[in-house]
């Protein structure tokens, strides 16, 4: 495959079907009758932007380390690293952009995001299958990992809510393809926390669970993504209240987490000495903010549906 | 050997001072590599028998320094160290590869007129065929088998102190031990830039650049 499918040929593939749907979904642009700076729908899009930041630095890092491991045998492997930089210089843009209207630019980026990390997890996929044993344990614990991909594509998808958020007319209440954002939010975010929660899972029962605290990011974040999930179909105050709770320690847990990586980094043979190893080996210390990352995307959502009176 | 390198350029001395090897292995390959090249275990005459022996058992590499076969077999030996397990039809291994040494030698005398060590080549290799084929004088030999000296402590023994040695290491392209850094890339053809590359055809240069970075 790494063959028939040039490096130029998959970017062009990528940036050619972003431009495509960045075109067709991109929130009209409101030149005239902008929302005043300060408006609270901008403030929650910087906070998307602050999420997808987040998640897109998680992806940088982690892919970064994770495809030098790999030598980047294949040269496409250099495209997560290129769209997640992008991600991440967008969304520090939109964060510090006090504007109230949609970006042509971030829009894009977003868009390559998304369109990057589908066709990764079709590369993921492939190369789990094309090993011996194809959809074996072996092959989903120590092949390409079967979510990674999906962070990135995630990453885009709340960059891409963050310019429909910032598009909405004053007094509007803001929707994203039709549906009311807080709501639609409050499922990405949802299902994300659910695939980052099937992927801590997977690895961590590859590690046997030798630690207890392993068993956290499988057992509080599908608890707050349930949650969550409620609140699509209830968003009372009441499990707002809870649901933002749960939320706010998700993040909590994301960020203790690299913590927990780096303590399992320096418990490898030579420790922090032998870091050249370590880090490759050892529990992957960005991946853990993952978490953290769509907790906050989460808890713009419930903003929004506080805002909005979403019921 | 044969006169192609597979790992040109690789030297796994590099790695002593570097990340890959910890204090123990230091220690170890220090002491390994200046083991005294005089017998302090055999005497003279079983020493210049084992020389011989270890000549015919193991070809060394060219251009470089032979690695001390006879010498770090004569250290193992003092050191008293063994196995853990020997074959019930040998003797311990002291006393194994004295009366074999002895013997080869008396072998040679009875045959060819001269000891071990002074025969041509042929003869040696001829009388070597011999005492691995168990075509041996039961008066020399006694109790112990010369097929079963030849295999399980000749051949063990020599090819075991060959291939502790960095020369060997550096031929097969052997790390040492992989402690405390092991390595990362685990798949079919992959290398993590600490391990030896070996040279594929018309990517000798590429090799021997990659080697020159192993630490």
């Amino acid at each position: 495959m790494s063959k028939n499918l040039s490096w130029e040929a998959l970017a062009g593939l990528a940036v050619l079907g972003a431009v495509g749907v960045a075109a067709l979904a991109a929130p009209r642009r409101r030149a005239a009758r902008a929302a005043p700076t300060g408006a609270q729908t901008v403030v929650v899009a910087r906070r998307l932007n602050r999420a997808a930041g987040t998640l897109a630095a998680c992806v940088l890092t982690d892919s970064a380390v994770e495809h030098y491991r790999g030598s980047f045998h294949n040269k496409s492997m250099y495209a997560p690293l290129a769209s997640a930089t992008l991600n991440l210089a967008s969304s520090l843009h939109g964060t510090a952009d006090p504007r109230a209207a949609a970006h042509y630019g971030r829009n894009t980026i977003s868009a390559i995001a998304v369109v990057t990390g589908l066709i990764g997890t079709a590369f993921h996929l492939y190369n789990i299958g094309k090993r011996t044993g194809g959809f074996s344990w072996q092959n989903l614990f120590y092949a390409a990992p079967i979510g990674a991909p999906a962070a990135l594509g995630l990453s885009g998808v709340l960059g891409a809510a963050a310019e429909r958020v910032r598009n909405t007319p004053p007094g509007a209440a803001p929707r994203i393809l039709g549906a009311p954002a807080g709501r639609m939010l409050a499922a990405i975010s949802s299902i994300g926390l659910f695939g980052s929660m099937g992927e801590a899972a997977l690895l961590h029962l590859r590690g046997a669970y030798h630690n207890p605290f392993m068993w956290a990011p499988v057992g509080l974040p599908p608890i707050a993504a349930t949650l969550l999930a409620a609140t699509v179909v209830a968003p009372t105050p009441r499990l707002r209240a809870v649901t933002k709770a749960s939320l706010n320690l998700t993040a909590l847990l994301g960020f203790l987490g690299m913590g927990f990586h780096s303590y399992g980094v320096s418990r490898g043979m030579g420790g922090w000495s032998n870091w050249g190893q370590n880090l490759l080996n050892g529990p992957p210390i960005p991946a853990p903010p993952a978490f953290t990352a769509l907790a906050l995307a989460g808890l713009t959502a419930l903003e929004l549906q506080a805002a909005h009176h979403e019921r | 050997m044969s006169a192609e390198v597979r790992f040109p350029g690789y030297d796994v001395l590099a790695k002593h001072d570097g990340k890959s090897w910890n204090e123990a292995t230091r220690r170890t390959l220090d002491a390994r590599m200046s083991v005294p090249r005089q017998p302090r275990f055999f005497d003279p005459a079983q020493w210049q028998t084992l020389c011989a022996l270890c000549d015919r058992i193991i070809p060394q590499p060219q251009g470089k320094e032979p690695v001390p076969l006879a010498a770090m077999l004569d250290a193992r030996l003092l050191s008293g160290r063994t196995d853990g397990f020997r074959r019930a039809t040998l003797p311990q291994q002291d006393e194994a590869w004295r009366r074999g040494l002895a013997a080869l030698d008396t072998e040679a005398r009875a045959r060819h007129g001269a000891a071990f060590h002074e025969l041509k080549t042929e003869d040696q290799e001829q009388l070597l065929h011999k005492v691995q084929g168990g075509e041996v004088s039961r008066e020399v030999w006694g109790d112990m088998s010369s097929q079963e000296f030849f295999c399980h402590r000749v051949l063990l023994d020599i090819a075991a102190a060959y291939y502790a040695h960095p020369t060997a290491w550096n031929e097969i392209g052997f790390g040492g031990p992989a402690s405390p850094r092991g390595y990362v890339r685990m798949d079919f053809d992959r290398r993590d830039p600490w391990e030896a590359a070996e040279a594929h055809q018309g990517e000798e240069e590429q090799a021997r650049r990659d080697n020159q970075r192993v630490r």
